[in-house]
């Protein structure tokens, strides 16, 4: 028995549980019946007569007796309980008399008794009102008004369905709902007591008039409320996903879950909401967890008083923020996984898997090769501060570390001194130091590589002193333009997302010098698109639009160019409609950037928001066939997938669209699309994904087959993925007397074995829910310069191979005791189950192990604590997580 | 004054000491160039002042005399590295410089090298410490690098994509493809199987342009010098060659491989093709003038023959001897294997007229090899001319050949007691090879493996010995290498299709390197040894069709 205490509108004493009103199919035809009355059993028989003697009398002149009818024949409904497939026994008798009451029901004087009448019609509509007419609302309407819950829950769901379709009408028709509205509520009311939030929320979403659901939630079904919120945001149409959320979020606050608060701030990108977190949050440990999870979306954000009052304190807070714990965890987890031994980028290779062919000939150094293998050696030893090729100690191997710098021609040595950053990556201070020897080099592209590094080995890290800002800063107005691209592209890494100021008073001017050469003012472009990515600034926008304009028409057919509008495209990264004042000066370009600007600047503006409009628009541009190469289909491409990743279905169909293009697209689509699936799948290696990357490697076009062994290495990055590493193999020996193509599958061996397989690429962190931009764009800038392979990865720009290290993060979960010290627990790793709208509380993880911690996730993992003794901080278990002891918490006899 | 005298005097006295060892006069000119204007000091430094520098000095000396004593002196700490340094004293009256020579001391970095990251950038060696608002206990971040300075190395490395055309042959591994010039893959895969001869190229090369007055032909001289090109051509690049020279050369010298079918060239037999060029070559580098090098391509690949013929009618029998250059393995129901087919094919029957009955008797033709060549040369008569077709029809089957063959059980007598000593040499050195493997593996046996090691190499002296003193006079031993009977496999032409007029001629060679390559027309691919016997045959893949052995040597 459900006890109704608060309930306002509670009159009626049925319990709603035990009556089981569910609706027969309405063309259940009449005649049917009729012939059976014969067959009806005797007990039947006399419910049927008793019943008709009931509609009788309700019609009777006298009240008294048809109040006695009336309440009869409800009692009679409201009791009957049957089997719950076929409609209940009093409905079925009195379907035939619907019609007769409702003619009388029409004739009667307003009285107590019409609304008893009107009750009882209402009930019986659920059965036999035709579709559309909304009768069972219209009865409701002007009938008494009762506990809405003692008709049963099938007659709410019914009514809830013909509000919606009542509320649109009379919107549409401007006439006035609150009647409706004082029915919804009543409604909501008795769903959210009877665990149907889901349909609460939907109900309200109809209608409108989420506000409301703050005052129904309590403490047993926030969290179900919630979650269908979130979720079902993603498929909503702005601005209503906007107001969902808010409404969640509310209700997180309001119920105290504040990670889940702050989560959802996050998603809106509310900073507001964020401080408001801080501000109500009075457990400084459980702020440290926030502050973990800032630092994880890679957002920078100051702390001020009102947010934490004590100065240590803060400092301590903004000490996780700016995420110079990062290498620490890191190295621990290598540590307990056991992979700190450097690797070459042999092991890597693993040749001797190999037939004879790929090792043939090795006498001379083929500096592409060697290039390959210093790629291949940063990432694979990422982070680690150890390898075997960079770091070595010169009396290891006479002067080691300078013979392989030397060993890489050219521009290729820029690449090799800045593999020292990533090697070294997150460790500011010893990164700093092992750089700082190649300041001192006269060789220009040295320089120019140590001043990547820098900004390789603070990329996500802040720091006090602002180490990058003061060692780049004196370099950026060098002549040499290698150099000053190291700079600039070093300060774009190193302050990613942070709207530094002081960096765009010191970059813009570089976009307006008309003495630059185009490749300075190209990255110049994309390092103020990742200062400012997301943030719509008007004056970093104004002055690439400028930049724009100032080229001249060969200029604009340099395949560098196209990172202009890539740089205009990431300061609206994710701001959907905020792009349009831009798109549409973008329509003043010169033709033969403009529809190319149109498209990334749209592609970015609508990544990772899901929007199938969009998407639409996409395909319908890929469509079109074209007799000499256009380029705008590249970033076309790529924006089906940056739109799309935001969920699973919508990800899923993208591949599917995809796999059409391959069919009927051009050879610049083509291309394409590998980099698409790559970018959809990245570090989570689908199989089928897989295979139709392996299909396309093999592809006659050698753009296509490099975009697709590139893509190869993306959706394994990080993952050590073995069926990945014995393709790549294969292709190594299959391309072996091709140097580009064996080049991208050097690449491709040295992302999927990416921090040894610690590592991901993932922007979607938090359970896939929050999409960290920096790391989005990252990935977007090494996509599009993917987009002219020849020129960029296989020129002398291969360098923006080391944008990657914006998305760069630990695929692990490590606990930490209330110190922050390291705290291995046990914990159960599994497949994430989708739990939205589940009653009770289901499984959230399948196939599970147990391990402890700390422990790698792979993509589409959850994990959850296996150990009563500590509660953790954050309801995500993901990165670094706080671990409180469990007051409660009794040691098993 | 005095007093800041004092105080950097230390600082001084012990950057003198240390920058006396620097590598870089230069430095220590500078390091102290702040300092020395102490007139004190003047006595140890008068030798390195250093004018431009001395100028501005004045300036903040007279700024430090006049408020030194009130001046406080804030504390930093300053992270270098992993390290930190809690409380280091700034002299706010002292120009930074000052600063960093303390950190110096604290850290090895010479102040030149040292960045120090304060508000707005690094700090300069000039900067004034006022307009820094440096703040008690501020933390302060260094970076620099006591470490030698990466110096780029004298000589750079060598790129491959760099090198002309002809030095990335080395780096590739193999030599150059030939172009297909329309079905002239039978001459592309001989061509292909000659030129691994080292022998043969270096006998070319020596083979003059002008030709010889030896009687030999104009056109075999033009196919010579041809070959030489040819060879030439191939070692010179990486990219595939088109042998036309050749080709038109070959024509004209054999007409027979200019028959036109359907107006385009024929399929031809690669080994005929093979054996005319061979014969042209030896006719051409025969020298008539020196004794010593009658025949080049008798010397490699000339094959010595002893045969007993015997008629068993009339009990007749006679010694013939003759030279071929390659022998031939004929395939029949019972052969299976090389060694069988060889044998097979130097036995033969033949009819001829005996003198002594006065008419034609079948005659036993038993053929031993008396000498042996240096390349050995094994033709599988997979062909023979099916009448009924009128075409050369192939024989499928399955024939296993060794990378290793040992031919002294088809040697005459006397060639086996030549070869037995340099056999027993060659089975002592692999047999210390096998006993210096053991001794290595098991450290348990180690005096027994001596023993044995030692007492094979007192065997292999004495038979060395021996067999020097057994062929000291022997006029056949020129060379120091002394043929063993066994021989490696070095190349292998084979043929795919069902007749020799058609399908696919295809040359595997072993390279230099001892990498196998598969020349596929102007397609050289790299092939794994193990998968070289497996062209066998048996089936429609590519199968042996004449094989080249190289003899294992061993020197005496």
């Amino acid at each position: 028995m459900d006890p109704e205490p608060n309930n306002k509108t509670a009159s009626g004493t049925g319990n709603p549980k035990d009556e089981s009103t569910l609706k027969a199919p309405s063309k259940d035809p009449k005649k049917k019946d009729d012939k059976k009355e014969e067959d009806l059993s005797e007990e039947d028989l006399a419910l049927k007569h008793q019943l008709e003697l009931y509609v009788e009398r309700a019609q009777d002149a006298d009240p008294g007796l048809q109040k006695v009818a009336l309440e009869s024949m409800r009692q009679e409904i409201r009791t009957s309980t049957s089997s719950m497939t076929s409609v209940p026994k009093p409905l079925k008798f009195l379907r035939p008399h619907y019609g007769t009451l409702k003619s009388y029901y029409e004739t009667m004087a307003d009285s107590d008794l019409k609304k008893l009448l009107s009750d009882i019609l209402s009930v019986l509509a659920l059965t036999m009102s035709a579709e559309g007419d909304r009768e069972s609302l219209k009865y409701r309407l002007l009938g008494s008004e009762g506990d809405i819950g003692s008709w049963g829950h099938e007659y709410v769901r019914n009514l809830a369905g013909e509000i919606a379709q009542e509320y649109s009408k009379r919107v549409n028709e401007e006439a006035s709902v609150d009647d409706l509205i004082e029915l919804v509520e009543q409604i909501v009311a008795f769903h959210m007591k009877h665990n149907a939030e889901p349909e609460a929320v939907d109900l309200l979403m109809e209608v409108e008039f989420l506000d409301l659901l703050v005052k129904h939630v309590d403490k047993t079904n926030y969290k179900r409320t919630c979650l269908y919120l979130t979720s079902s945001a993603r498929y909503l149409p702005g601005p209503d996903d906007m107001s969902v959320l808010d409404i969640a979020y509310t209700i997180y606050k309001q119920f105290e879950e504040y990670p889940s608060a702050l989560q959802i701030a996050l998603y809106l990108d509310n900073m507001q909401h964020v401080k408001q977190v801080f501000t109500s949050c009075p457990d400084l440990l459980r702020k440290k967890q926030f502050c973990y999870i800032l630092a994880r979306q890679g957002l920078s954000f100051e702390l001020d008083e009102e947010m934490c009052a004590d100065d240590e304190d803060r400092e301590a807070l903004q000490e996780i923020i700016n995420n110079t714990k990062l290498s620490e965890g890191y190295l621990t987890l290598a540590r307990d996984i056991e992979v700190m031994e450097p690797k070459s980028p042999e092991d890597i290779y693993k040749a001797h898997l190999l037939d004879g062919r790929a090792s043939a000939g090795a006498s001379v150094d083929s500096a592409r090769q060697n290039l390959a293998a210093t790629f291949v050696n940063a990432f694979v030893n990422a982070g680690f501060g150890q390898d075997k090729l960079m770091t070595v100690t010169s009396e290891a191997s006479s002067g080691g570390s300078s013979n392989w710098l030397f060993k890489n021609k050219d521009h290729g040595k820029a690449s090799a001194a800045a593999s020292l950053g990533m090697i070294d990556l997150w460790d500011v201070d010893t990164g700093l130091a092992q750089l700082d020897k190649y300041f001192h080099s006269n060789d220009n592209h040295v320089m120019a590589g140590a001043l990547l590094g820098v900004g390789i080995v603070n990329c996500g890290i802040k720091n006090d002193c602002d180490p990058a800002l003061a060692l780049l800063a004196d370099y950026l107005d060098k002549e040499d333009s290698s150099i000053r691209i190291g700079a600039i592209t070093g300060l774009g890494l190193a302050y990613a997302g942070t709207q530094n100021e002081q960096i765009r008073d010191k970059l813009t001017p570089i976009l307006g010098d008309p003495k630059a050469p185009l490749d300075v003012i190209a990255f110049t472009a994309i390092a103020l698109g990742l200062v400012y990515v997301g943030s719509c600034n008007e004056e970093v926008a104004q002055a690439i639009i400028f930049a724009l304009m100032d080229r001249s028409e060969s200029d604009l057919g340099e395949p560098l160019t196209r990172l202009l509008p890539l740089g205009l495209g990431l300061l609206y990264l994710g701001k959907q409609d905020n792009v349009e004042a831009t798109a549409e000066v973008s329509k003043t370009f010169n033709e033969k950037i403009r529809k190319y600007c149109d498209m990334t600047l749209l592609s970015c503006a609508y990544a990772g928001t899901g929007n199938v409009l969009k998407v639409q628009h996409f395909l319908g541009q890929c469509a079109q066939h074209f007799e000499k190469g256009e380029t705008f289909q590249g970033p076309a491409v790529l924006g089906i997938a940056m739109v799309a990743m935001a969920e699973e279905l919508g990800l899923d169909m993208a591949i599917r669209s995809l796999e059409h293009l391959l069919q009927y697209g051009e050879q610049n689509i083509r291309k394409t699309v590998p980099l698409a699936l790559g970018l959809l799948c990245i570090s989570n290696p689908k199989v089928h994904v897989m295979d139709t990357l392996s299909r396309l490697s093999h592809d006659a076009d050698s753009e296509v087959a490099m975009a697709a062994v590139l893509s190869l290495g993306l959706i394994g990055a990080g993952t050590n993925n073995a069926r990945i590493a014995g393709m790549l193999r294969n292709l190594s020996s299959y391309y072996y007397k091709e140097a580009s193509l064996l080049f991208c599958v050097r690449i491709a061996q040295g992302f999927v074995h990416m921090g040894k397989g610690l590592l991901t690429l993932a922007p979607y962190h938090s359970e896939r829910f929050l999409l960290s931009p920096t790391a989005l764009a990252g990935l977007v800038v090494l996509l599009h310069a993917c987009l002219d392979m020849k020129a960029i990865i296989l020129g002398k720009y291969h360098y923006v191979m080391y944008f990657v290290v914006l998305a760069m993060q630990p695929r692990m979960l490590l606990t930490v005791n209330e110190n922050l010290k390291p705290l291995s627990v046990p914990v159960r790793v599994g497949q994430a189950v989708d739990v939205v709208g589940q009653a009770g509380r289901p499984k959230t993880i399948t196939g599970f192990q147990t391990h402890s911690t700390p422990v790698l996730l792979a993509a589409g993992d959850r994990a959850e604590l296996a150990t009563e003794k500590y509660v953790p901080l954050s309801p995500i278990l993901e990165g670094f997580v706080i671990l409180k002891e469990n007051p409660d918490y009794r040691e098993e006899a | 004054m005095v007093i800041t005298a004092q105080l950097t005097n230390t600082a001084v006295q012990y950057r003198y000491s240390t920058y006396y060892d620097s590598p870089s006069p230069r430095s220590f000119y500078f390091g102290l160039s702040v300092i020395i204007h102490c007139p004190f000091l003047q006595a140890n430094t008068t030798t390195f002042i250093f004018l431009p520098l001395l100028v501005p000095l004045p300036l903040s000396f007279d700024r430090a005399n006049n408020q030194n004593l009130t001046v406080i002196m804030p504390t930093v700490s300053v992270k270098w590295q992993k390290e930190l340094y809690p409380a280091v004293e700034i002299d706010t009256a002292q120009p930074p410089y000052v600063f960093k020579c303390q950190l110096y001391d604290l850290t090895g970095v010479p102040p030149e090298r040292q960045k120090i990251m304060v508000k707005g950038g690094i700090l300069k060696d000039d900067s004034d410490w006022s307009k820094l608002g440096l703040k008690e206990g501020q933390k302060l971040m260094m970076v620099g690098t006591a470490d030698e300075i990466v110096q780029a190395p004298e000589k750079g490395p060598v790129f491959m994509e760099d090198l002309p055309e002809e030095e990335q042959v080395v780096a590739v591994g193999h030599s150059a493809g030939l172009f297909n010039l329309g079905n002239t893959c039978y001459m592309n895969s001989t061509m292909q199987c000659l030129h691994s001869v080292p022998e043969l190229k270096s006998a070319l090369i020596e083979y003059p342009q002008s030709g010889r007055s030896n009687g030999l032909d104009q056109s075999s001289h033009l196919l010579t010098v041809a070959t030489r090109d040819l060879f030439n051509e191939l070692d010179k690049n990486v990219k595939p060659v088109a042998p036309m020279q050749f080709w038109m050369v070959l024509r004209k010298k054999y007409p027979q491989f200019g028959q036109l079918h359907n107006g385009s060239f024929m399929q031809q037999d690669a080994e005929e093709c093979w054996t005319q060029i061979l014969y042209t070559l030896s006719q051409a580098l025969r020298s008539p003038s020196t004794s010593a090098n009658l025949d080049t391509v008798k010397e490699l690949f000339g094959i010595d023959l002893v045969s007993r013929v015997h008629c068993a009618e009339s009990g007749e029998e006679s010694i013939e001897t003759e030279s071929v250059y390659s022998l031939k393995c004929h395939i029949s129901h019972e052969v299976n294997h090389l060694h069988e087919g060889l044998k097979h094919g130097l036995k033969s029957e033949l009819e001829k007229a005996s003198p002594s009955l006065g008419r034609s008797a079948v005659y036993l033709k038993d053929s031993h090899i008396n000498g042996l060549p240096k390349y050995l040369t094994i033709q599988f008569v997979r062909f023979f001319w099916k009448r009924e077709s009128n075409q050369k029809a192939k024989i499928l089957r399955k024939v296993d050949y060794p990378l290793e063959l040992d031919i002294f059980d088809l040697c005459s007598d006397d060639l086996r007691k030549k070869l037995e000593a340099p056999r027993q040499m060659l089975r002592d050195e692999d047999g210390r090879k096998a006993g210096l493997k053991l001794k290595q593996k098991s450290s348990a046996s180690v005096d027994n493996d001596v023993k044995m090691s030692d007492a094979a190499e007192g065997s292999s002296n004495g038979s060395g010995e021996s067999s020097k003193a057994a062929l000291g006079g022997g006029a056949a031993s020129d060379k120091n290498a002394q043929l063993t009977g066994v021989y490696d496999l070095v190349a292998v032409l084979t043929h795919k299709g069902r007749s020799a007029d058609s399908g696919h001629y295809v040359a595997w060679v072993k390279q230099e390197n001892g990498k196998w390559i598969q020349f596929d027309d102007d397609n050289p691919i790299p092939q794994r040894e193990e998968d070289i016997p497996k062209l066998s045959g048996g089936g429609d893949w590519h199968m042996a069709y004449i094989c080249m052995y190289k003899a294992r040597t061993i020197p005496m």
